[in-house]
């Protein structure tokens, strides 16, 4: 069953890299334009810190270590499950869902698999170079045990991420289209790039138990940092992206019966 | 292989009233009307069995078949595909039937047909050597060699519309779905493609429902016919039945010299011939419907020129169009349910 859906999943993966070799240009494009956006938040960071020493008691390396996880774990959502913001408009609305209903295998899944977004790409490199950049300044010892954490936390982070998306995205189900709201929502993550400390405390809690981005870059990030005083909480980032994914996929299958009974 | 009971679905439509007033309004507070769209249908399919369902636009058929299909569920009533409720089983169901919806592509827009089909191999499971053996059929049979290499979206529409239905056959699925397939295409892609579903339902005894208004494809294809209008079934029957039923039946459509809505039925024919409602498309033609039992079509028209001016004329023989334009026409639910009661 699961080697199964592996397989189908490398196939479909084929495919889309084919399609993607194809138009080389939108992909070198694709790629950097979105490097360069990355480069820009980062010069942001740069400029701040050229002026202050620390943010809110947070160094410049530490920062630039919450960018770099953000970055990572966003590249897995954006790599492997952009088609999430097209459920509306190009899977819905014209009719193309129900393509889907009648294949023998998962919907989500097939969903899912029909798209490989190239973009993301250069979010992922540059999320590496960042983390890499950061890593030595953090005042800790890297050994296997943290490289292995690291990768988990980016792994729950890009989780939580599409547990978001995959979320506010159902509500297509119900609306004519809900891409302005997973847009909307989207754009919060941008917050959870900085320490959360330094927002209000509303929005604190707001971004931890809500909507949860804080667990996409600041809570994972703080386990490393020494003294950040978060360690703790920076070790529920598995377990949040773990329930955050039950909800989704709970909230997409009502979704989906939704769409099967009223079939617009 | 395929029962249907009591089937019903209604849509609920959100009405709003016109401008920004209605939109604010109906945010606090919605009307629904509901739209019977499948009204109480039942029908028995048995495999190898290829039935025509057949009905004016909006009558239901698209909804029926979501319903077999398993991509709608219905308000009441049940369905059974092959043991399986669809929309239960919707997976389990899925491997064993194939569908073509109009103008919506299943194969995936943006690879090369051979590897759309590669694709479906691998979620159809199907065997490497009944794959490559069903393949080379196909590409004989739809003529799809010079295709393959190309992107579904490249391809014309009578083009995908042949790898479409060789994907929807591909996984030899008990049960085909066709839901318009003929829908703007041309003759010769036409008889390719009733050739190719006649072709197999006799070598792998395939349970085809096909919906179209191109006659032709029901005469060749079809040996039954289900009729639906206005959401409920009003005829069920072999093609034969209904032809020696309604055989004696003859339309003749005149175009007359005076306006067609002053258009009174003369005297002398108005106990055995019907006036047919007008049709959207050719407003200006009056159609008398008959039986030549009761009047031969020589005097109908002769005394219709003595009455009117006629600019021209068709007369419809005992096709399977005239029959049907029939029954949706005079409304002849009554008689047809009547008939298939006892
Ligand atoms: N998703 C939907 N929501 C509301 N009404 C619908 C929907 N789909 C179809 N209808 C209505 O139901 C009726 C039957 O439609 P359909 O099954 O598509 O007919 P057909 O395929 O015979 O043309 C029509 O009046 C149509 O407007
Ligand atoms: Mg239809």
């Amino acid at each position: 069953m699961l080697s199964r859906y592996v397989k189908l999943y490398y196939l479909f993966c084929k495919q889309n890299l084919k399609v993607m070799l194809e138009y080389r240009m939108d992909f070198l494009l694709g790629v950097l334009s979105v490097m360069l956006q990355q480069f820009a938040g980062i010069f942001f960071v740069k400029i701040v810190f050229d002026h202050i020493h620390a943010l809110n008691g947070w160094t410049f390396y530490e920062i630039l270590f919450i960018y770099g996880i953000a970055a990572t774990g966003r590249s897995i959502h954006h790599i492997f499950f952009d088609n999430l913001w097209t459920l509306g408009w190009q899977y819905i609305r014209p009719g193309k869902f129900d393509r889907l209903l009648i294949r023998p295998i998962n919907p989500l899944f097939h969903f899912i698999a029909d798209r490989l977004q190239q973009d993301g790409f250069g979010q992922l490199f540059i999320g590496i170079i960042v983390i890499s950049t950061a890593m030595p300044h953090l005042g800790i010892s890297w050994g296997v045990l943290e490289f292995f954490i690291l990768v988990v936390m980016i792994i729950a982070s890009g989780f939580i991420f599409v547990a978001i998306n995959l979320f506010f995205a159902t509500l297509s189900f119900w609306m004519v289209d809900s891409l302005p709201i997973v847009w909307t929502i989207f754009n919060l993550s941008d917050f959870a790039r900085y320490p959360l400390t330094i927002y209000h405390k509303g929005i604190r809690h707001f971004l931890t138990w809500i909507v949860p981005y804080g667990f996409t870059a600041f809570y994972p990030a703080a386990y490393f940092i020494k003294g950040s005083g978060f360690e703790r909480m920076a070790l529920l980032t598995p377990v949040v992206a773990i329930v955050s994914c039950i909800i989704a996929y709970w909230f997409w299958n009502r979704g989906l019966k939704a769409f099967t009974s009223t079939g617009s | 292989m395929i029962v249907v009971k009591n089937l019903e679905k209604h849509y609920k439509i959100a009405k709003r009233d016109p401008g920004l007033r209605g939109a604010i309004k109906s945010l606090f507070h919605r009307k629904f009307e509901t739209k019977k769209a499948v009204k109480k249908i039942n029908m028995h399919i048995n495999a190898g069995e290829m039935v025509g369902y057949i009905g004016a636009n909006g009558a239901g058929k698209s909804t029926t078949i979501k319903m077999l299909t398993g991509i709608l569920t219905p308000t009441s009533g049940e369905v059974k595909v092959n043991g399986i409720i669809p929309y239960e089983n919707r997976q389990q169901n899925a491997s064993h039937i194939g569908a073509v919806f109009g103008q919506r592509t299943q194969l995936f827009w943006d690879i090369p047909v051979r590897e759309s089909y590669e694709l479906l191999k691998h979620i159809y499971e199907i065997p490497q050597a009944q794959y490559e053996e069903t393949l080379k059929e196909f590409v004989e049979v739809l003529h799809l060699e010079p295709l393959l290499g190309i992107p579904v979206r490249q391809l014309s529409l009578g083009q995908k519309m042949r790898c479409e239905l060789a994907a929807a056959f591909l996984h030899r699925p008990k049960v085909v779905y066709l839901d318009e397939p003929t829908i703007g295409l041309d003759v010769a892609v036409k008889v390719r493609i009733r050739a190719f579903i006649k072709q197999m339902n006799a070598r792998y005894g395939t349970t085809v429902l096909l919906t179209t208004h191109d006659m032709q494809d029901i005469e060749e294809i079809c040996q039954r016919i289900i009729i639906i209008d206005d959401g409920s079934v009003i005829y069920d029957g072999s093609i034969q039945d209904i032809k020696s039923q309604f055989g004696d039946k003859r339309v003749i459509h005149f175009e007359l010299e005076d306006a067609a809505d002053s258009f009174v039925l003369p005297e002398t024919l108005c106990d055995i011939t019907e006036v047919l409602p007008k049709s959207d498309e050719e407003p200006h033609l009056v159609s008398l419907s008959f039986s030549n039992k009761h009047i031969s079509g020589a005097e109908v028209i002769h005394t219709m020129m003595n009455h009117y001016s006629v600019a021209d004329l068709t007369i419809a023989d005992a096709k399977i169009e005239t029959i049907v334009e029939e029954i949706y026409g005079r409304g002849m639910k009554k008689e047809v349910q009547h008939e298939e009661i006892h």
